[in-house]
């Protein structure tokens, strides 16, 4: 909805200013774009959804102790990626990985994982619309970046207990 | 097609065999699964790729290489890092609109840093989501923890460019 206000806000402020020629010329612009991005988001879904038949990332969570090192991380970041949905699904997750036993430098590796290179947004979103090249160069340089923040986080001198 | 382009349906279609071993009923409820998200995903971009498309006729396209060209270094990176983080909503308003900045002249290494700080920061999560569940303390500890990330994010996409010619969107 909130797009929607937002791109017919657009298009009369480009009708006010350039005429109607031009929002026709958007709308084609908009058009070629799906064309091409039509392959990839098929494909990205069909991967996506054949993943989601495959995996069940909470099976993970007994080696993400606190005592786990760098190998609880690595498997907090696979974990992460391979959440499917939003937060609706990935926030829940968390609560039953921390009461497996995750400490919290797994949950922040799992939750920046998610929220980077969650399969779905990447598979869905990131590669039809900005295409496979970029999104691939963007996952391979974030890939690492979680496992750093979740040693981070398991030296910052913060008290937390996980919500029971 | 481009390169990228079919090595993603090759691996979709290894997927779905994967699927097809474990059984046809996970088969099945895969194809099924596309579907419904194609129906529930096409309406979101019919609205989202137009939006996109006006912005990016409205957007002067020397404001954008100004503040986040691909010359704009590290500066742009922190431009983009942090507005990267205030940019509300999910990835079908995001997606759309770094392709909107892409077109008025934005740079890879930039827009790498843009969604690596909407990916980590995305204030509307942390207020529906990650403070309700997780309480306060935990988000200052992962916020904390990956601060510096996005603009990590930039310099590295950067040097990577540098080496291999990535473009943005159609190439």
């Amino acid at each position: 909805m909130v797009i929607a206000a937002i791109g017919v806000a657009a298009a009369a402020a480009l009708w006010q200013r350039d005429g109607a020629p031009a929002v026709g010329a958007a709308l084609l612009h908009a058009w070629e774009l799906f064309l091409f991005i039509a392959p990839s988001l098929l494909a990205g879904l069909l991967l996506a959804a054949a993943l989601r038949q495959l995996i069940s990332p909470g099976a993970l969570a007994r080696w993400m102790g606190a005592e786990s090192g760098w190998f609880g991380l690595a498997v907090a970041t696979l974990a992460g990626a391979l959440t499917p949905g939003g937060p609706m699904a990935a926030f829940p997750l968390v609560l039953v990985l921390a009461g497996a036993g995750a400490d919290r430098g797994a949950l922040v590796a799992y939750i920046l994982s998610w929220a980077l290179n969650g399969f779905q947004k990447l598979l869905v979103y990131e590669m039809p619309l900005l295409g496979p090249d970029f999104a691939i160069m963007r996952t391979l340089v974030t890939l690492p970046m979680p496992m750093v923040a979740g040693w981070i986080a398991r030296r910052l001198p913060i008290a937390w207990d996980p919500p029971k | 097609m481009t390169g990228g382009q079919v090595f993603l349906a090759v691996v979709a279609c290894m997927a779905l065999g994967l699927c097809l071993r474990r059984g046809p009923g996970t088969a099945r409820r895969a194809v099924i699964d596309t579907g419904q998200g194609l129906w529930k995903i096409l309406p979101t971009f019919a609205v989202a790729l137009p939006m996109a498309a006006f912005l990016a006729e409205l957007m002067p396209a020397d404001a954008a290489v100004t503040w986040i060209g691909p010359e704009s270094g590290l500066n742009g990176i922190l431009v983009a890092s942090f507005a990267g983080g205030l940019m509300p909503g999910g990835p079908f308003v995001t997606f759309p609109l770094v392709l909107a900045f892409a077109k008025a002249g934005a740079g890879v290494p930039q827009m790498a840093a843009l969604i690596t700080g909407w990916s980590i920061f995305a204030l509307h999560r942390i207020i529906t989501w990650e403070y309700p569940v997780l309480g306060w303390r935990f988000v200052a500890i992962r916020l904390i923890a990956a601060f510096p990330l996005p603009i990590l994010a930039g310099l590295l996409a950067e040097a990577v460019v540098a080496v291999v010619p990535i473009g943005l969107g159609r190439p």
